[in-house]
C-alpha cells in the first residue's frame, strides 16, 4: 500500500517537471508599434504642423487629457479594482489632432488606447465657442464621431461608437499641450505600476452571504522605476540584473512613452496615463529611438525574458 | 551503511523518498542539460551570459562544464548504497573511477573557469571558484585514501564530494525557495545561494561524518 502510494506520487512529480525548469508559456508585451527590429513599419500619417496657416492656428495641435466612460448606467461593474487603492475606471488619455480647417471644413486624427483613427466634419462658431462635429471612417469597430467645442484653451466634448462595444459614449475635457521627445524626464509617483493581467489569486474566501472576496498579489514594480532613466543613459549588464520583472518591463516601456507611443497594453496603458508629461502620439515609433535607447531596449528585453521565463522556476537565472 | 541510513537508521521510508528526491531532481538536471543541445550560445542561463560566451575559453569551460557535470551527479547517486557496494562492488569500483576522472579532468577545472566568471560580483565568484577547488580536492583526497584502502576516510571525502556534486540541485531549490517566500531581487537571491547552495551540504556531510563516528564509537565501547 505504501510503496503503491509513494510509486504513484513518483509519478506524479514526473508528470509535473516538465513546468518545473522553465515556464514555457512566458511571453514579452511586446508591441509591433515599438518593435524596430522588425522591418514592416505601419503607416501613419505625419502631420506637418508647421505649414498650416490661417485664422484657426490656434485650434490645430494637440488636446489632451482623458477619455472617460460615460455610459449612463451603472458603470463600477466595467471598472478594474486591483491592488489596494487601485481603481480604473477604464479612461484612457486621449490625444485629439485638429490638422486642419479650410472654411467650415475640418480634418484631424485621434490617438487613444494604441490607436490612431482619422476624423473629418465640419466646425460652427458661435459666439466664442467653435462647435466641431466630426466622424471617424468608420471601417474600424473602435470608430465613432466627436462632438465636441473648443472655447476658452479648453476642449470639451462627448464621442459616440457606430457599433455597439462595450464602452459606447465616452466623455472628455481635454487640454492643449506640445508634445516633444525629452530623453530626461523620468516617471513621477502619481500612480503605482500594477500589471493585474499577470494576478495571482492567493486566497478567497466566502462568507455566508455568498460573499466572496479575493485577495490578489500582483507583478508590481519598486522605485527603481523613478530612478532609472533608459533614455538618457546608456544601461549596462550591472544595472539591470538584479531587476524584477515589473521594473524591467517598466523602464523599457517608458522608453516608448518618451516618444509619446499610445500603449494598447492596459496595464502600461493606465500606468503612462498617469503621467502629467505623458502624450500619445503615435502607434508606430519604431524609426525613432536614439543609439542609447535601442541598446538598453535589447539589453532590457534580454533580462526580461530571462527573468519571465527562470526567475520563479528550478533553475539559476 | 547507506547516506540516508546513518541519518535514521535503517529507515527505508526514508531511503525510498530520499532516492525518489534524488532521482527527480537530477531529471530536471537532465531537463536543464538538454537545453544546451544542441550546443546554442543564446539560451537559458547564456541569454545573460553574452559577454563570457564570446570568450573561446569560456565557451569551452561552459560546455564542458554542462555535459559532464550531469554524469557526475548520476554516477555518484548509487555510490553510497551498501547494497549496490557490496553486491557489485566492481561496478561500484569503475563508476567511482569515472565519477572521480570526470570531476577532476573535466567537470572541476571547467567550474573553477566559470566561477572567475561567475555572477553575483566578488562574493559569487569567490564562493564559486572555492566551491571548484574543494569539490576538486574532496574527491581527489576520496580517490588517494581508496588507493591506500583506507575505506573510512575514502568514504568521508566522498560524502564531502557528493555533498558539493550536490550543490547543483541545492542551489536551485534554495533559489527557488527563496524567490517564492520572499520574492528577492534574481542577483541578490543569487549571492546569497551561491553560498548556501554548498555551505549548507557540506555542513550536513560534516554531520553524517562526525555522528558516524560517534555512533562508532558508542558501538566499541
Amino acid at each position: 500500500m505504501n510503496k503503491s502510494i509513494c510509486f504513484i506520487g513518483i509519478l506524479f512529480l514526473f508528470a509535473q517537471c516538465k513546468n518545473a525548469i522553465r515556464n514555457e508559456s512566458a511571453s514579452l508585451v511586446l508591441e509591433a508599434g515599438t518593435d524596430f527590429s522588425a522591418n514592416k513599419s505601419i503607416a501613419e500619417k505625419n502631420i506637418d504642423v508647421d505649414t498650416l496657416v490661417g485664422n484657426y492656428t490656434a485650434l490645430y495641435g494637440f488636446w489632451v487629457g482623458y477619455f472617460e466612460n460615460a455610459e449612463s448606467h451603472d458603470e463600477s461593474n466595467k471598472a478594474i479594482y486591483a491592488d489596494e487603492g487601485f481603481i480604473w475606471n477604464r479612461q484612457n488619455k486621449i490625444n485629439i489632432s485638429i490638422d486642419k480647417i479650410e472654411g467650415e471644413k475640418v480634418t484631424g486624427h485621434s490617438v487613444v488606447a494604441g490607436n490612431d483613427r482619422p476624423f473629418s466634419g465640419i466646425v460652427k462658431i458661435a459666439g466664442s465657442a467653435y462647435l466641431f462635429e466630426v466622424k471617424e471612417p468608420g471601417d474600424d469597430k473602435y470608430d465613432g464621431t466627436f462632438s465636441f467645442k473648443i472655447t476658452n484653451g479648453k476642449l470639451e466634448g462627448t464621442w459616440q461608437a457606430y457599433k455597439k462595444i462595450e464602452i459606447s459614449k465616452r466623455k472628455y475635457e481635454l487640454e492643449k499641450k506640445v508634445f516633444k521627445y525629452n530623453p530626461d524626464v523620468m516617471m513621477d509617483e502619481y500612480k503605482p505600476f500594477v500589471d493585474w493581467q499577470k494576478s495571482v489569486v492567493t486566497d478567497t474566501w466566502g462568507d455566508d452571504d455568498g460573499y466572496t472576496e479575493i485577495i490578489k498579489e500582483f507583478a508590481t514594480s519598486t522605485q527603481l522605476i523613478y530612478k532609472v532613466n533608459a533614455s538618457n543613459t546608456l544601461l549596462k549588464k550591472e544595472d539591470v540584473a538584479n531587476m524584477k520583472k515589473g521594473d524591467l518591463l517598466v523602464i523599457r516601456n517608458a522608453i516608448y512613452a518618451r516618444h509619446g507611443y499610445s500603449f494598447k497594453n492596459r496595464p502600461l496603458r493606465v500606468f503612462f496615463d498617469s503621467q502629467d508629461w505623458y502624450i500619445p502620439v503615435h502607434t508606430d515609433i519604431k524609426k525613432d529611438f536614439t543609439e542609447i535607447e535601442k541598446k538598453n531596449i535589447e539589453l532590457l528585453l534580454r533580462y526580461e525574458k530571462n527573468a519571465k521565463e527562470y526567475y520563479d522556476y528550478f533553475g539559476r537565472g | 551503511m547507506t547516506f540516508s541510513g546513518i541519518v535514521i537508521k535503517r529507515n527505508w521510508k526514508f531511503q525510498l523518498l530520499w532516492y525518489a528526491a534524488l532521482l527527480y531532481f537530477s531529471y530536471l538536471m537532465v531537463l536543464i542539460t538538454i537545453q544546451y543541445v544542441p550546443v546554442d550560445f543564446d539560451v537559458a542561463f547564456l541569454r545573460i551570459k553574452q559577454d563570457e560566451i564570446k570568450l573561446l575559453h569560456y565557451q569551452i569551460a561552459f560546455f564542458t562544464h554542462v555535459y559532464t557535470s550531469i554524469f557526475v551527479l548520476l554516477l555518484g547517486m548509487f555510490q553510497f548504497s551498501d547494497y549496490v557496494r557490496r553486491r557489485y562492488s566492481s561496478l561500484h569500483r569503475s563508476a567511482g573511477k569515472l565519477y572521480i576522472a570526470l570531476i577532476l579532468l573535466l567537470a572541476g577545472p571547467s567550474g573553477l573557469i566559470m566561477g572567475y566568471y561567475a555572477n553575483g560580483g566578488i562574493p559569487g565568484r569567490i564562493s564559486f571558484c572555492l566551491l571548484a577547488v574543494l569539490w576538486m580536492v574532496f574527491t581527489y583526497k576520496a580517490y588517494m585514501y581508496a588507493r591506500k584502502k583506507d575505506w573510512k576516510k575514502h568514504k568521508n571525502y566522498m560524502y564531502r564530494s557528493y555533498a558539493l556534486t550536490l550543490s547543483a540541485i541545492s542551489l536551485r531549490l534554495f533559489k527557488w525557495l527563496i524567490v517564492s517566500v520572499f520574492a528577492l531581487p534574481p542577483m541578490d537571491t543569487y549571492v546569497i545561494v551561491s553560498w548556501l547552495g554548498w555551505v549548507f551540504n557540506l555542513l550536513i556531510a560534516e554531520y553524517i561524518i562526525y555522528k558516524a563516528a560517534t555512533d562508532s564509537q558508542i558501538s566499541k565501547s
